[in-house]
């Protein structure tokens, strides 16, 4: 028997039932891994990308300029089919098919394409930085490579963080597309359970509520660390705990 | 100590540095002014090679800046040797400059140890004694947004002293400075220039120039108009473009 749920064929009492079933627990944590390891392969890349794409060599510059342009020119979901079938395919060796694990392919071919996004932002960051700095750091017998290290991208780092949590959210998200090279993450696992008993939507509602949840709470993190790096800078934007311990203060003083 | 013979610059089109020859004596104090655009600040730059002169050699305590003198022919000097001879170039700019990330000690200590490869203890321990030296002794873990103007660039002052250089170049250090700020910057170059500092000073603080100056020079669009002991220098100028600007500014 169903609770009343006028006239639909919906079953609230089977999402709370999955909400935390070893299968979906298992597809978030493989989720979550998944996105940090890519995103973290993607920042690496961004930044070399970058300062490649920054140099005046060509050697630097024009590979540079072409990995950015084909990862962010294909469709995300064509790059992971391409790393997951077409390599092996193309090299035919078995044990290289082998090795290429879905949860490997994953998190290359989601890092690869996040460095070309990442390289705008990291480059963005860079040229943030006013060039005295770069002035400065020589002047007092810095590299480049020691300036860029100690100077310039810690101070870019402020202007890279806000995006790339823009972006962390969108790994997140598109971690979900590896289902199509069968790696058992959060949307595959509500996949596997729906498929039995049929229960499409309330399922898709268990996998929508995790992922509302992992970029709520990442929302919260970030925010928290913008507003600790803006020491001494400008007060960072209002957040919903910074607003709700504000009024809450302010509220408390008037009616002392 | 320093020599430019016949240097030019120039930027895309502009001619900067129109063949600029002249020599800084060890411990002379040499004041340069003249109109904005007249190549200042890239004479300046040029001598410790943060711009690469297009005509001409500048050399730093007998070595070529930016060029190794090797069989009678000039080859490029690498990154790292540039790099090296800045470190004993001191350099102070207009806007400061501070590492905005480092607290006034760590902008201090900073390219001593990493550059110099000081132990940080050894470090900190000058890098103090040095922002005492410029009346910052009570400011060590400030960040540079927490400093004013004035503390600022004392502050770089220090920070350039503290790599011990042979020689410090100052690009026009109080002009974005509050009025106010100005005296205590001053005070603190002047007492460099008692202790026997080469420097080289791009200013229009008539006053600090007279005072400290060895030698003054007046350019104009990328040459060297008139040099001279500021006596002369200001009451008995010769060239009439001197006379001008003077008249201008005082």
């Amino acid at each position: 028997m169903s609770i009343p749920f006028p006239s639909l064929d919906y079953d609230p009492r089977v999402v709370w039932d999955y909400l935390f079933s070893p299968i979906i627990l298992e597809g978030a944590q493989r989720t979550i891994v998944v996105a940090l390891a890519a995103q973290a392969l993607g920042v690496f890349m961004g930044v070399v990308s970058a300062l490649m794409r920054m140099s005046k060599n060509p050697l630097l510059n024009v590979p540079a300029n072409f990995y950015v342009w084909f990862f962010r020119g294909t469709p995300l979901l064509i790059q992971l089919l391409f790393w997951y079938i077409g390599v092996p395919q193309l090299f035919d060796n078995p044990e290289l098919t082998r090795q290429l694990t879905s949860f490997r392919v994953a998190i290359f071919a989601l890092g690869v394409n996040e460095g070309a996004y990442m390289t705008e932002i990291v480059r963005a960051g860079i040229e943030s930085v006013e060039a005295g700095q770069m002035d400065a750091a020589k002047s007092v017998g810095m590299t480049y490579a020691m300036s860029m290290r100690r100077i310039i991208l810690p101070q870019a780092l402020r202007v890279v963080i806000p995006p790339t949590g823009n972006e962390f959210i969108a790994m997140l998200k598109n971690s979900s597309l590896a289902y199509a090279i069968g790696l058992m993450e959060l949307l595959t696992a509500s996949r596997a359970i729906y498929v039995r008993n049929l229960k499409i939507m309330e399922l898709l509602t268990v996998a929508s509520i995790w992922y509302l949840g992992m970029t709520t709470v990442f929302n919260v993190m970030q925010a928290e660390l913008e507003s600790r790096m803006a020491v001494g800078v400008r007060q960072g934007p209002p957040t919903l705990f910074g607003r709700l311990t504000e009024a809450f203060g302010a509220a408390r003083t008037r009616f002392r | 100590m320093i020599r430019c013979e016949d240097v030019h610059k120039r930027f895309g089109k502009l001619d900067v540095l129109r063949g600029i020859t002249f020599d800084v004596a060890r411990g002379e104090v040499v004041v340069i002014i003249g109109p904005s655009g007249s190549g200042k600040t890239t004479l300046l730059r040029c001598i410790n090679h943060l711009e690469a002169v297009d005509r001409g050699r500048i050399y730093v305590d007998g070595q070529p800046v930016g060029y190794r003198e090797v069989k009678g022919k000039f080859v490029e000097k690498s990154e790292r040797e540039v790099a090296r001879m800045r470190a004993s170039i001191g350099m102070v700019f207009q806007r400061f400059n501070l590492f905005p990330h480092l607290t006034a000690l760590g902008n201090v200590v900073d390219a001593p140890i990493h550059v110099r490869k000081l132990k940080r203890a050894e470090a900190v321990k000058a890098g103090r004694a040095m922002l005492e030296k410029v009346g910052l002794g009570d400011k060590f873990d400030a960040y540079p947004a927490q400093l004013s103007g004035g503390q600022q660039q004392r502050v770089a002052i220090a920070r350039a002293l503290a790599m011990e250089p042979r020689v410090m170049l100052f690009d026009e250090p109080t002009s974005a400075l509050d009025p106010e700020l100005v005296g205590e910057v001053l005070e603190v170059m002047k007492s460099l220039a008692r202790e026997g500092m080469t420097m080289i000073v791009v200013s229009h603080e008539m006053g600090f120039a007279r005072e400290v100056a060895d030698r003054m020079v007046l350019m104009d669009e990328g040459v060297i108009v008139e040099e001279g002991p500021p006596a002369q220098f200001f009451d008995n100028p010769r060239h009439e473009r001197t006379k001008l600007f003077l008249s201008k500014i005082l």
